[in-house]
């Protein structure tokens, strides 16, 4: 094959790719302006309306379909992604910042790290529940769910971290212990500038894993629903297309948070440029 | 009299095991340009970290000015490194990377930007004083570097292969830019390299490093004229090295019986008769000559009898200077140069027989091991 038909071919599997990864997120968005409350989840739209987003809010007329049970949910799931975002982030680059040098038992502690994503959550979840019976702690997704959150999030925070630290230069820290600064407000004043990319991709890591979280949760969160226990719960009844409404919307807010990201991120990179620049002169 | 530094019988073992520096002795004295030269992997960078405090010491003591320095870190030392990365602060501009030593002093703000003023200007970086770092070339990023090392003031300095990332041309001139700066400071500068052209221009004073122990430590001149030891005979200069058995030793000078004769040297270190030996023949010592009868006994007569026999196998005329490179009895090729001039013409034809010869003052003779 000549260099033009790998380049057509590859374009397609791109684009096949795309649709694969994208084809559902548009069927739901177009499925969510369905007319309402009589249309259900399936093509063809009988009429374009946004119905369904005002019963979301619950702007419409009082119907047989009842709003989504996720205002609560919806909060909690932030706050506990919040929480386990500032936990993660913390644990993950104070933890890389130890494995920068090797010491006693650093391999097998680095191994009991990463299994924390690694093993099956469902299983976790349920060992969870089993735990807090036995000692009679209550479950809460505050409490036991949270754990298991910083658990599963806080190796992806660690690995981020350690390949930041990985193509450090630690010069720049001797430097500064040199000019006499002492290493924890070199750590704040010199390190921690220059690793803040990691940082915030680390944070990005930790909040979006927790957020959907699910498996883990279902047993250990007790008796109140974070956000994907809700919309479960919405399924076993009957799907209407007030959940794509509301998926709609969280996609865009998470491409809001990505924007964040990104324009942070850019503003670092520019950064980071320059130290690669000056580590190549 | 109190040292700027001493180390005494310093070492670093790795905790794999691995012995990086042994026994390492010095005392600095103030004002002193010390160069740590060496291979890599000859331990000079480990010592100069060990300085710093970046290292443990393993074992023996270290002090400045008369303290010991051993279990002090490296933010309450009074040295200052400056790395060949540069290793500034990007985030920060020239300014603010000069100042930040003095700003963690607590130093007061009028007196403090007195200070960077002023070194700024002694090293002509006040143009740009207000950019980042990320825009500036090599020259005047490590110009930043000495600036920001220098304005606290330490007692010593500690430079790590600080010219190894500039060109050729912007090193001499930073070499020469540095030498100055030191003279005037009056710092004590510990200069570590593996390039021997820097440590002799620049330095009082040499440590000559391999694997991890002191080889000899003299002032540069010294270093090509009287080696210590083999190794350093090797690696300075570019000498010729005999080795042979000692015939006869009378105090100053040894004849040595080697496969190209009986050569006389001047005696270095422990030297008695019947000793293994090595006699060092330095490249600046030969003279050459021509092979008539009458050349032979007058070189042997003026030379007190270092006379060999060579062949010449290549030679590059360049102006006045003819670049040789000559084949010895034993079949070793060395390299020589000679001013044409003095020759007739044709004397250095690829081919040509000649005599080579050198003072007994100007060859060294030292113990083997």
């Amino acid at each position: 094959m000549n260099a033009s038909g790998i380049k057509f071919g590859l374009g397609v599997y791109t684009t096949l790719f795309l649709v694969f990864l994208y084809g559902p997120l548009v069927v739901l968005a177009i499925l969510s302006f369905q007319t309402g409350p009589e249309g259900g989840p399936q093509f063809p739209i009988i009429e374009w309306s946004t119905y369904w987003y005002k019963h979301l809010f619950g702007l419409t007329p009082p119907s047989r379909i009842a709003p989504l049970p996720i205002d609560q949910g919806l909060g909690r799931s932030m706050l506990l992604a919040m929480m386990t975002m500032v936990v993660s982030t913390i644990l993950g680059v104070t933890a890389a910042q130890a494995f920068r040098r090797r010491f006693t038992g650093s391999g097998v502690v680095f191994y009991l790290i990463v299994l924390g994503m690694m093993v099956p959550g469902v299983l976790v979840g349920l060992g969870m529940a089993l735990v807090a019976n036995t000692l009679g702690i209550e479950r809460h997704w505050w409490g036991t769910a949270f754990v298991l959150h910083v658990v599963y999030t806080f190796p992806f925070a660690f690995l981020v971290m350690l390949a930041i630290f990985n193509r450090f230069d630690s010069s720049v820290e001797e430097a500064s212990w040199s000019l006499g600064v002492s290493p924890a407000r070199t750590f704040r004043k010199i390190t921690f500038p220059l690793i803040f990319p990691g940082v915030l991709s680390a944070m990005l890591f930790a909040f979006t894993l927790s957020y959907d979280e699910f498996s883990r949760t279902l047993f250990a969160s007790g008796r109140d629903l974070t956000l994907p226990l809700a919309i479960y719960g919405t399924f076993s009844v009957e799907v209407h297309p007030n959940v794509f409404a509301f998926g709609v919307l969280t996609t865009l807010f998470s491409f809001a948070l990505l924007s964040v990201y990104a324009v942070l991120m850019g503003l670092s990179v520019r950064r980071a440029k320059r130290i690669a620049v000056q580590e190549e002169a | 009299m109190i040292f700027d530094l001493e180390l005494m019988k310093v070492g670093k073992v790795y905790d794999n095991g691995t012995t990086a520096v042994s026994e390492f002795d010095l005392s600095v004295s103030k004002g002193e340009f010390i160069a740590f030269l060496g291979p890599s992997g000859c331990g000079k960078t480990t010592t100069l970290r060990m300085i710093a405090g970046f290292e443990g010491i393993s074992s023996g003591d270290m002090m400045i000015k008369g303290v010991r320095m051993n279990d002090v870190p490296p933010e309450r030392r009074p040295t200052s490194m400056i790395f060949q990365s540069y290793a500034l602060f990007p985030h920060m501009t020239v300014r603010r990377n000069v100042g930040y030593g003095l700003e963690v002093k607590g130093l007061a703000k009028a007196e403090r930007d007195a200070k960077v003023d002023r070194i700024l200007s002694t090293l002509g970086l006040e143009d740009i004083a207000e950019r980042k770092t990320d825009k500036l070339s090599g020259g005047q990023r490590q110009r930043i570097a000495l600036a920001r090392g220098l304005v606290v003031e330490p007692d010593i300095l500690l430079l790590d292969e600080p010219l190894g990332a500039l060109d050729a041309n912007l090193r001499k001139a930073i070499q020469n830019e540095l030498k100055l700066l030191q003279k005037t400071l009056g710092v004590t500068f510990i200069f570590v390299t593996h390039a021997q052209s820097e440590a002799l221009a620049l330095s009082d004073r040499i440590v000559v490093m391999n694997q991890g122990r002191v080889e000899q430590i003299s002032p540069p001149h010294q270093l090509y004229t009287r080696p210590n030891t083999p190794f350093v005979a090797q690696f300075i200069g570019r000498n010729t090295i005999f080795s042979g058995e000692v015939q006869k030793a009378d105090g100053e000078n040894a004849v040595v019986n080697t496969p190209a004769g009986a050569l006389t040297g001047r005696i270095n270190g422990a030297v008695a008769s019947k000793a293994k030996v090595n006699l060092v023949v330095p490249a600046e010592a030969i003279e050459i000559h021509g092979t008539s009868d009458t050349d032979r006994g007058r070189a042997s007569t003026e030379f007190g009898g270092n006379v060999i026999d060579a062949k010449i196998t290549r030679s590059d005329v360049v102006g006045h200077l003819a670049q040789l490179t000559a084949a010895l009895p034993d079949g070793r090729a060395i390299s020589l140069e000679a001013h044409i001039d003095k020759y007739r013409p044709g004397a250095f034809a690829t081919g040509s027989d000649v005599l080579l010869s050198w003072k007994p003052s100007e060859a060294t003779v030292i113990p083997a091991h």
